[in-house]
């Protein structure tokens, strides 16, 4: 039935209460379901390695190491230090090699190729290597997310 | 105790109301014209889902969706088990022919025009079942995690990130991280064998019931002339002609099988260097050739951002076809025939091209 002057019946009026607060249970749920669904998810901000396993290493040699669930490339430079990158390739995300003879890096899924720097030299990548930070400390060698200091 | 057939039959007919589904089905006509021969396509991808479902269970009772089982279970499925080996080649190979087919029988209804009106929505749930065929496809090309497949699937997985914002999202949301890992493999194997099956019977029982309530389509010139297309009742004529067809498929899907089983790699590091061809499976190879051949950057955004945007439209424009080709008998349709043509053979040559 519909109250004199009224905008809708009474009906229609417990319709949208009924259907307005089933809506709102419902999606009293979508927060917590999402926040289960996309997992929380942290790259490391640093990982430690034996400076031992690299010590030996010449100027120019690349070897790898684990930077989290992601491959990481360390290069000796001709001063002793380290240069370090995230071993990913910046246009879709495949591993990449080290090609000593060629001294570049090498991403087979879509032929795209990195000078010893780390910079996109020729294919698809848009740029350069991702840099991470890396230092000696005693017998360990740090390597950093750039801007993340030490941890004392 | 005997039990009275007849009376078990009416009680069955009874509850569950089956005498007007078996009328519907003898009186249902088939419209026999030089076209025909393209209904069968519908029945045969039918035909190869229903081996997949039952490979895929009997894979399933000994696959394990972990990063050091994966590869090994299969391993043990194909050396181990009777006949393990060519169970997982017929599903290997049942999942190519179903996907052709799927993209055949969307070619002669673009071709035929039958998704005019009042078959829009038919047409619009196909495409939602070719879609939803080929991430079947994706997501069981990562089940045997070897090198290929990993890398595939973080570069298939990579693909939303050109998109700004959401494209994050989504990559997290198939990766289930920031990187492809052994929570990418659960998940790929959940949408696998439970979330996509339940998607595919929702869409599929929509379009089968669109396909019966309008029936089937005839020619255009037929339609327009108001002529009485010649009909084939659907049983048992059509059901037989359905059920040869079906034999000989069966017959070449098992021959194929037999002779090019699928091999098995060694299981996938996630360290390692991509190796060197890798690819996704033969129908995103236009795709995967397509984002290939953009630069890296165009202007303020990457290449990567135009392909992926030109690829969403054209997926978008041809979902909603049956509204964009309103005069399917006008100037329009022709054009629209021709963009057809243009695609399939767009389709076809990028493909070729991404092999060489």
């Amino acid at each position: 039935m519909r109250i004199d002057n009224a905008y809708f019946t009474r009906r229609k009026f417990l319709n949208s209460i009924l259907g307005g607060w089933l809506g709102a249970v419902a999606a009293s749920f979508i927060s917590p379901i999402v926040k289960f669904v996309w997992p929380p998810y942290k790259e490391p901000d640093e990982v430690k390695l034996v400076f031992a396993d690299y010590s030996g290493m010449q100027p120019g040699e690349v070897k790898n190491f684990a930077w989290g669930s992601k491959p990481g490339l360390i290069k000796r430079a001709p001063d002793g230090s380290f240069i370090a990158w995230v071993g990913v390739c910046t246009h879709l995300d495949c591993n990449v090699a080290w090609l000593p003879d060629k001294k570049q890096f090498f991403c087979a899924c879509h032929d795209g190729w990195y000078d010893e720097n780390g910079t996109n030299v020729s294919g698809p990548p848009p740029k350069p290597l991702r840099r991470l930070e890396s230092s000696v400390e005693g017998e360990d060698l740090f390597v950093r997310k750039p801007g993340v200091g030490a941890k004392t | 105790m005997k039990i009275d057939m007849k009376k078990l039959a009416a009680w069955f007919d009874d509850r569950l109301a089956l005498t007007p589904i078996f009328k519907y089905m003898t009186k249902k006509e088939v419209p026999q014209h030089e076209h025909s021969f393209w209904y069968y396509t519908g029945s045969s991808i039918l035909l190869f889902l229903f081996i997949q479902i039952v490979t895929g269970i009997m894979l399933a009772l000994y696959y394990q969706p972990t990063l050091e089982g994966a590869t090994d279970s299969i391993g043990r499925i194909m050396t181990e088990l009777p006949l393990g080996w060519l169970i997982r080649s017929v599903h290997s190979w049942s999942s190519t022919f179903m996907i052709a087919f799927v993209m055949i029988h969307l070619l002669a209804i673009w071709f035929t025009k039958s998704y005019r009106k009042p078959r829009e929505a038919t047409w619009m749930t196909g495409m939602m079942l070719l879609v939803v065929s080929m991430v079947f496809g994706f997501t069981g090309y990562l089940l045997p995690w070897d090198d290929l497949s990993l890398s595939a699937t973080k570069v298939g997985t990579n693909i939303p990130m050109a998109i700004p914002v959401v494209g994050k999202w989504v990559t997290q949301f198939l990766r289930g991280g920031g990187d492809v890992t052994g929570d990418t493999l659960t998940r790929f194997y959940l949408f696998h064998v439970c979330i996509l099956p339940l998607v595919i019977f929702a869409i599929l029982a929509v379009h089968i019931l669109l396909v019966q309530k309008e029936g089937m389509s005839v020619p255009l010139k037929d339609e327009i002339a108001k002529k009485k297309v010649p009909a084939l009742p659907f049983w048992p004529n059509f059901i037989l002609r359905e059920v040869v067809i079906w034999l000989v498929l069966l017959g070449v899907l098992l021959t194929i099988s037999l002779a090019f089983a699928p091999s098995l790699e060694l299981t996938a590091d996630l360290m390692a260097p991509a190796p060197e061809g890798v690819k996704p499976e033969w129908y995103f190879l236009f795709l995967f050739q397509t984002l290939k051949i953009f630069p890296a950057n165009m202007g303020p955004v990457t290449g990567e951002f135009v392909a992926v945007v030109l690829i969403l439209i054209a997926v978008v424009a041809i979902f909603f076809l049956p509204f964009i080709d309103n005069k399917p008998e006008g100037k329009k349709g022709k054009l629209i025939q021709y963009l057809g043509v243009a695609g399939l053979i767009y389709a076809i040559v990028f493909s070729i091209w991404s092999l060489l």
